[in-house]
């Protein structure tokens, strides 16, 4: 564990903005849930899955909490019969594993919407549209009472037939949401395109250099301008 | 002869070696700290812009990693900036030698070398690590350290030349000179050591380590340096008969390498009256002190305009190999920076080697500038042979240490031969003054080549690519031998004449 001062700034920085993150998350999972009006009905398909998931319902969506303390998070989102016909984007249900969509007027269904959904596992759609990431993302893709289901996300890292996704050096492919996948670092490597790896030794860097400065300064000082005169 | 080996060597003591040591390491650290900038450039360009796709697949996310940093759109760009802050740097540290003379006169040398070399110290902090860390890029702020680099470092060289000088009296200069001057050429050794091992932890780190280095090497200065024998109540070793001037040996002796001939009229501004207490030497009445010579007289000398053209020509090759080789190693065979940087050493080795060498080759046959034409027409073929260098770390070393050789040799004598050729002129005859004059000149020219030059590399690079940088290094070559030429025919008709007098005499 370094106890550099660096860290130790850049520990508070990250504890605030944390701080900050947290709270315009909860207001914006409030916001997603009060997306439209109603709640969730105990027949429904997310109803019985929220049922099964030990989750609790708050507006539109399913939430749960791992520990009391913890934030609570979206597990499962329906905005069927909701009038939709514009979705952009759905912040705050990255964490979604069920997302109902059904029965809305949907003509805009932006690409970039489900980015980040690595844990959406099944999805349903209304028929006119398609699975995001196309049909080769998905496990299994149902069309059901006028609906499309999504079921089983694929992780477009381990498919080959796709355009080679070469992540740069240093950085290993991770799924991301259906048809995205992100590059992150290996395990020693951080920072901008990873190019910095490994921890720098400030201690055994600069001690021994202190410690010599200190030392010929002295050495000198003694040796050569203890009897300087001033010219 | 070994007796006066002995008296030569028992005229110095410890504080002779504390002072040559320091000067030398205050150049080494300066040097280490130019090489880091140059040996990160690939690090620094490649944080600058966003990644790259070949094909028009998505932008990687996640963003941060990734895409955010645009500061130039992409490799081009950054390398054309990087090469307009080699301008700049050049042109300040040009601007500054001339400024440094005139405020040293004013002050303690001490104190101007040790504020020059922690000032420096401190702004390659700033402008390496700490705008890493506040992650803040702005392309007038570097332009504006940069600058203030340029100006800080220009304070360091007149002054740890003139130091030596107190210290070195004209019976031993030429040998210690010689030595001394190896200290461009040690500093970039270790600058890209230094680089190379912190690069992996980013390259503000380099950063870091070399000013922190640096600015610990300007307080042990601080303590311990004495700026000359008077200080500690040594008198000036006396001169043991060399004429001035005249013998050969002498050529060595106002200095061996570039910059530091236009120490002298630094010198005497530096240690206002340390250094001119040397000049009456001999049992003869003082002479009055030689009139300065202007500016355009000293222009206007036979030799010195074709010296300083041919001077910035070469000065030019010799910066841009310092200042380009890493990014062109790790860009044209793409290995990592970090083996591409300890690669570049070896050019520095056979500028070491080179210099020492053709210094001793001129000495025997008493004539420079066939021996430099000579050397100037195989560095052209050096050239030639190591733009085709095959991807082979190991020929391309060899090749890189037999270019140094070549270039790096001429470039370390050429100021040497100009002071003895001017020392020798009728018209200006014992007059230091014009050596420090004419050096100035020569390496005032040289320095602004060398700066104009790093900018074309630049774009040369980004518009033609790296084959033509080559061609361009060859014709500068070229151009710089074309200037010495007359100087050659000058010194073989000189010698052909003499040669033809002493056969008559038989």
């Amino acid at each position: 564990m370094n106890a550099g001062h660096i860290q130790l700034k850049s520990l508070l920085i990250i504890s605030i903005t944390n701080y900050y993150l947290f709270v315009t998350c909860q207001l914006t999972e409030i916001q997603i849930c009060n997306r439209c009006n109603g709640t969730v009905l105990n027949n429904t398909i997310l109803g019985q899955f929220c049922n099964n998931s030990v989750g609790f319902v708050k507006g539109r969506c399913c939430l749960l909490k791992d520990k009391t303390g913890d934030p609570e998070y979206v597990i499962g989102l329906d905005l069927s019969n909701c009038s939709l016909s514009n979705v952009v984007d759905l912040q705050g249900a990255s964490t979604a594993e069920l997302i109902d969509l059904s029965f809305n007027p949907i003509v805009i269904l932006s690409d970039s919407v489900f980015q980040g959904f690595i844990q959406l596992s099944r999805l349903i759609l209304p028929s006119n549209l398609e699975c995001p990431g196309g049909n080769v993302s998905w496990g299994t893709v149902k069309v059901e009472g006028g609906n499309i289901i999504c079921e089983e996300q694929r992780n477009i890292c381990n498919q080959t037939g796709q355009l080679s996704l070469n992540c740069p050096e240093s950085s290993l492919c991770a799924p991301y949401g259906p048809g995205f996948f992100e590059c992150s670092c290996t395990a020693n490597h951080h920072g901008y395109k990873c190019l910095r790896e490994g921890e720098f030794p400030a201690v055994q860097v600069f001690g021994p250099l202190g410690a010599t400065t200190v030392v010929v300064s002295i050495l000198l000082w003694v040796t050569q301008r203890r009897k300087a005169k001033s010219v | 002869m070994p007796s006066s080996c002995c008296g030569y060597l028992s005229q110095y003591t410890h504080h002779h070696l504390v002072a040559f040591l320091l000067t030398f390491f205050s150049y080494v650290l300066l040097h280490a700290s130019r090489k880091t900038f140059s040996n990160v450039k690939v690090s620094i360009s490649a944080q600058w812009t966003p990644s790259v796709q070949n094909d028009s697949s998505p932008a990687f996310s996640p963003g941060e990693t990734w895409e955010d940093n645009h500061l130039f759109a992409n490799m081009e760009e950054a390398t054309l900036f990087l090469g307009a802050l080699d301008t700049i740097f050049l042109f300040s540290y040009a601007v500054g030698l001339y400024v440094s003379g005139v405020i040293g006169d004013r002050l303690n040398l001490r104190y101007v070398l040790c504020f020059g070399l922690c000032g420096s110290a401190v702004v390659e902090f700033a402008f390496g690590t700490l705008v890493e860390w506040l992650h803040f890029y702005n392309i007038y702020l570097y332009c504006g350290l940069w600058v203030l680099n340029g100006l800080l470092q220009s304070a360091v060289w007149p002054c740890v030349v003139a130091v030596m000088g107190n210290w070195f009296g004209k019976s031993g200069r030429g040998f210690v000179f010689g030595l001394w001057s190896a200290c461009a050429s040690v500093g970039n050794i270790l600058g890209a050591f230094l680089a190379s091992s912190m690069l992996k932890y980013g390259y503000e780190y380099a950063f870091l380590v070399t000013s922190v280095v640096q600015f610990a090497g300007g307080v042990v200065v601080f303590f311990g340096l004495l700026t000359s024998p008077k200080e500690v109540g040594l008198s000036l070793e006396s001169e043991t008969g060399l004429r001035p001037v005249e013998s050969d040996t002498d050529s060595h002796r106002p200095l061996m390498s570039d910059e530091e001939e236009e120490d002298e009229v630094e010198q005497e501004a530096c240690d206002g009256g340390y250094y001119s207490i040397q000049q009456p030497e001999d049992s003869e009445p003082p002479e009055p002190s030689p009139k300065a010579i202007t500016f355009c007289q000293a222009f206007c000398l036979p030799g010195v305009l074709l010296y300083s053209l041919a001077y910035a020509c070469l000065k030019l090759v010799n910066y841009s190999f310092f200042f380009w080789l890493p990014f062109y190693l790790s860009s044209n065979f793409g290995w990592k920076e970090a083996q591409a940087d300890r690669l570049s050493v070896w050019y520095d080795v056979g500028g070491i080697i080179g210099g020492t060498v053709q210094g001793l080759i001129s000495d025997c046959l008493g004539k420079r500038a066939p021996v430099l034409a000579v050397s100037l027409l195989l560095a052209m073929g050096a050239l030639v042979g190591y733009s085709h260098s095959p991807n082979d770390q190991v020929v391309n070393a060899a090749l890189l240490a037999t270019t140094g050789f070549f270039i790096g040799g001429p470039s370390n004598m050429i100021s040497s031969a100009i002071s003895a050729d001017l020392g020798r002129q009728e018209a200006v005859r014992g007059s230091k003054d014009a050596l420090a004059t004419v050096t100035g000149i020569v390496d005032g020219t040289g320095s602004i080549g060398a700066a104009g030059g790093q900018y074309l590399v630049s774009l040369i690079e980004s518009k033609l690519g790296w084959m033509w940088v080559f061609y361009f290094f060859i014709f500068m070559t070229g151009g710089s031998m074309v200037f010495i030429i007359p100087l050659v025919f000058r010194e073989v008709s000189v010698m052909w004449r003499d040669r033809n007098v002493s056969t008559h005499q038989l």
